[in-house]
């Protein structure tokens, strides 16, 4: 039993959090020690962001912070005092699924379905830098995401879809 | 092959649990919380084997936590995973360990109002240990040296001595092998080792208990069957099983590492009665490793063929290591005898099988149980006589195989069925068609830095473990229902059955939509807890469609009834005349009687009015055991290209074959091809979970990056795999249908060997097939054939 943190009396150690987490502001108290996880998911409540491993290999925890992808298992809450966070509670338009739901949903890229908010916000990010990205580059992107039930080919599928009708729906409103 | 029209089965619905998959809401065990929770914590041995001389948390205590200890659990010995029937069930257990026998066995536990806390309180116990020999392999487990596990442990309701740490042993035997082998104008003999993959599923075990002031208790928590969880609970604790509430939450992904209750669980509670409060426990994922992995083994294979291929007699002798606890090594060896036996016809057959304790994490089941294990052997060794005889392998298995009307052995020497659905013939010729078999790539026609071949293995799982005795079986095997009509004719479908991500509810809830013939949207799948369900087993063999959805194939029919007997009344039609038909545009079923137009009313109208005039309401609850266990048969062709220079693999092409009867939803049976086809490929090449051989350690020490799964970057391109269907029905299974799940996985690893066969004309005997292998082999093969693959090597690394 190999890789245990220090851990520290947080009691004398709270500090006020303040970030923007999907649009909205949010204020909650973290610990130094305190991981972005689980502030987002035990202060704040957004159980959605799931924790496969804690050690920023499974891809599991993964966030946008201020657009830029982020394992946040591997980052201190305290970090990201003030930024813009966004997680898979945000990806939808009030009950109007984004279309990188959609596709996963429609593909069956998920199965157990714990690894899919990882999965559906590091596809965010790939879309939204690469808007016509071929199979090799969605494969390189994802290849930081464990899915241990799909094989994959229903994720791919999805990127593909969600990539398409984006671009398309771009090219509507240009 | 379908036997009647229809309307929801076979279609791609889309998954009722997807909306909230993809919108963050769904509630895994991990995300659930209460008011005023604390947490838990384990503390794990360091050591692989060790006396626990003593255990001192009054500095724990001194900070406010409340400490477990061996001494605070009841001494009640138990087996975790109580699906085997009491005189087969081995129990060597307690919450907390009397000695412990692995790295990272609980030893003793802490709760605190802060996680922090909680870890303070954990580090602030002093535990004294006098190590013992630690037995890191079967053989030295097996040794006259080697220090006990276990001098005794419990067997139904008496003890049995354990001796050389073996804790099972069994014997088959069918006709006079050493005659089958005198007959035999072939015998090839090889041994087959297999590695302790790790299950890797994305959820690590988690568990919440709530105790309430009338001693009942609440408990959340990962899990394969909540009813077990509850049973074993009320064993342990003295606990009456209606104090105990068992409530579902969706599980991400188990593939077997929770069939058994987790170890987490059972001290949960143990942390949540001591204290008082509600009590969490989320294993980090370095505990998760240290808790469940499939069984090792090490398989010698001796299989006796006629010149014209056919097979005359086998012999395999089985050594498992099962690590720390025996969780199922009873029913395992049973497994690999009745696969072994159901590959093909083998008139003279003998098996020997001995499971063996060892101090490295607890062996379990994992997708397939031991029929990976034992596909790895026997597909490879036919397709190794095969090319010795000068026979295509496709016709000597197809000449070969168990198939319809032949007896398949599902679950071990006890579970026989007779074959009453066989889609292996038209698997394998389209499969073959795919891939293009006929012009596979030859080893002795291959030049070059990068090598192709083709594989070909073939198997099944079998379909849940039903079987006709009523009495004396060897594993309790049922399932239940709940099918409730509500007022506004929607349905409820309450069935404790766990969906492990697979979608078995979701192909449940497409049975009940059929027979009741409403539309699927009509059907709603209950959040569940144990107070308000009947039993299930265990969504586990691949029986959940076949096992779990006849329970609910049979109470639709039940409510059925019902609900035509109340629509006849308001017809003035005798029910037997009336039929249901989804329409879609009503958004209802509909009752009517053919030849009487008039004659009709939705199933709304019919609860509404059986309601509103007090007739009562329309369900029914059903509990079914199968008294079959069909194999759920799978074909695997597989493509790679091998590089000689560096030892890498690549999957160029799949195709793809399963018979699962009655497709119920083919995009998602899809998706159970892709995940073994991927888990196989981790076995077959990738996977390895190892132990420091002097201390037992993990060699990954927890960091799954070391402990590599496979990922995106392995996976074949889209359109390079295929994936048929065979149209058969299984008379047993609930709309024709029999299981897929486990299948897709079993020949993968043979499928992979036999396919670098063909690229490399080496043959591979030991799992996983990694690149230094496969170099290794490469520079073996040159040393004895003169292939100069070290030359080219050697070349590269100049101009490179």
């Amino acid at each position: 039993m190999s890789n245990v943190a220090p851990v520290s009396d947080g009691s004398q150690d709270l500090r006020v959090i303040r970030v923007v987490v999907n649009g909205e502001t949010h204020t909650g108290m973290a610990e130094s020690r305190t991981l972005l996880s689980d502030f987002l998911r035990h202060e704040l409540g957004l159980t959605g962001t799931h924790v496969g491993c804690e050690q920023g290999v499974c891809g599991s925890c993964t966030v946008l912070v201020d657009g830029e992808l982020c394992r946040s298992c591997l980052t201190f809450a305290a970090q990201v005092e003030g930024s813009r966070i966004e997680t898979v509670e945000g990806i939808a338009d009030g009950d109007e699924l984004h279309p990188i739901q959609r596709a996963f949903q429609d593909n069956h890229g998920l199965q157990c379905g714990f690894c899919t908010p990882g999965m559906l916000i590091t596809t965010r990010a790939l879309i939204e830098s690469n808007p016509d990205p071929s199979e090799a580059e969605i494969r390189e992107h994802l290849s930081g995401n464990v899915c241990r039930c799909t094989g994959y080919a229903g994720i791919v599928a999805a990127v593909q879809q969600a990539a398409r009708e984006i671009a398309s729906a771009d090219g509507g409103g240009a | 092959m379908t036997q009647q029209k229809l309307h929801t089965i076979g279609n791609g619905a889309w998954r009722k649990d997807g909306i909230a998959k993809v919108t963050g809401t769904q509630v895994y065990a991990p995300d659930v919380a209460v008011p005023h929770q604390w947490f838990g914590r384990v503390l794990r041995s360091p050591f692989a084997h060790a006396e626990i001389v003593s255990v001192d948390t009054s500095a724990a205590e001194a900070m406010g936590a409340v400490c477990l200890t061996f001494d605070d659990v009841p001494k009640v010995r138990y087996n975790e995973r109580i699906v085997s029937t009491p005189p087969h069930l081995y129990r060597d257990r307690y919450v907390l360990a009397d000695k412990a026998r692995h790295v990272g066995e609980p030893i003793a536990a802490v709760a605190a109002p802060t996680e922090a806390l909680a870890e303070q309180a954990l580090r602030a116990i002093d535990v004294q240990y006098k190590p013992l020999k630690a037995s890191l392999s079967a053989e030295a487990a097996m040794s006259p040296e080697a220090d006990a596990l276990y001098e005794k442990v419990i067997l139904g309701t008496g003890e049995v001595a354990i001796e050389n740490n073996v804790a099972v042993r069994r014997h088959v035997e069918v006709g006079d092998v050493d005659q089958g082998f005198a007959e035999s104008d072939l015998i090839l003999e090889r041994s087959y080792t297999t590695v302790p993959q790790y299950h890797a599923q994305m959820e690590p075990k988690s568990v919440l208990c709530e105790p309430a002031r009338d001693g009942s208790i609440t408990v959340w928590a990962s899990a394969q069957s909540i009813h077990n969880v509850r049973i074993l609970l009320g064993e342990i604790y003295g606990i009456p099983l209606n104090k105990i509430n068992v409530r579902r939450t969706l599980v991400g992904g188990t593939f077997g590492s929770s069939i058994q209750v987790n170890s987490v669980v059972p001290v949960c509670v143990g942390l949540a009665l001591k204290s008082g409060h509600p009590v969490k426990i989320a294993s980090t994922r370095e505990e998760d490793m240290h808790s469940h992995l499939r069984y090792p083994s090490q398989l010698t294979l001796k299989m006796g063929v006629k010149r014209d291929g056919t097979v005359v007699a086998g012999e395999m002798d089985a050594t498992i290591e099962i690590g720390a606890h025996n969780i199922q090594a009873f029913p395992f060896l049973g497994v690999l005898a009745g696969f072994f036996a159901s590959l093909y016809k083998m008139p003279h057959m003998r098996y020997n099988g001995k499971a063996v304790y060892t101090n490295r994490t607890p062996s379990c089941a994992m997708q397939g149980f031991g029929a990976p294990q034992v596909h790895f052997a026997v597909e490879s060794l036919m397709d190794e006589l095969a090319v010795e005889l000068g026979i295509d392998p496709l016709e000597m298995k197809l000449k070969n195989y168990v198939g319809l009307g032949g007896t398949f052995w599902g679950h071990g020497p006890t579970v026989k069925s007779i074959i009453l659905s066989d889609g292996v013939p038209e698997l394998l010729e389209r499969g073959a068609e795919h891939i293009g078999w006929a012009d596979r790539p030859r080893p002795e026609e291959q030049t070059g830095r990068h090598r192709r071949g083709i594989g070909l293995a073939r198997g099944f799982h079998t379909s849940g473990v039903g079987q006709p005795k009523a009495q004396g079986a060897e594993m309790i095997d049922y399932s239940g229902a709940i099918v409730k009509i509500n007022e506004d004719g929607s349905v409820d479908l309450a069935q404790s059955l766990m969906d492990h991500g697979g979608g078995t509810l979701e192909a449940i809830a497409k049975i009940v939509a059929e027979e009741l013939g409403v539309p699927l949207d009509k059907v709603g799948i209950s959040p569940v807890d144990t107070k308000t369900t009947v039993y299930d087993v265990t969504t586990h063999a691949t029986r959940g469609v076949y096992a779990g959805g006849a329970a609910a194939h049979k109470a639709a029919k039940t409510a059925k009834a019902k609900l035509l007997a109340l629509a006849g009344r308001m017809l003035e039609v005798m029910p037997d005349a009336l039929v249901i038909e989804p329409d879609e545009e009503l958004g209802q079923g509909v009752i009517f009687c053919p030849g009487m137009p008039d004659h009709k009313v939705t199933v709304g109208e019919v609860a509404r009015h059986s309601h509103v005039n007090s007739w009562g309401t329309i369900a029914a609850v059903e509990s079914v055991r199968q008294v079959t266990a069909p194999p759920a048969y799978v074909t695997q062709f597989i493509e790679v290209e091998v590089d000689t220079y560096t030892g890498a693999v690549r999957t160029l092409r799949a195709a793809l074959g399963a018979d699962c009867g009655t497709v119920v939803n083919p995009i998602l049976a899809a998706g159970q091809m892709e995940g073994g086809l991927s888990k196989g490929a981790g076995y077959a090449l990738i996977e390895d979970i190892g132990w420091d051989p002097e201390t037992g350690q993990l060699d990954s020490k927890g960091f799954w990056i070391d402990g590599k799964t496979p990922s995106v970057s392995e996976a074949p391109l889209l359109g390079d795999v295929t994936i048929d269907f065979a149209d058969t029905y299984e008379p047993t299974g609930p709309f024709g249908a029999k299981g897929i799940g486990e299948a897709s996985m079993n020949p993968v690893a043979a499928a992979y060997t036999n396919a670098l066969y063909g690229a490399l004309g080496v043959r591979f005997y030991d799992l996983p097939v990694t690149p230094e292998k496969i170099l290794a082999a490469l520079r073996e093969n040159e040393a004895t054939t003169g292939a100069p693959v070290e030359a080219r090597r050697e070349t590269t690394m100049v101009t490179s």
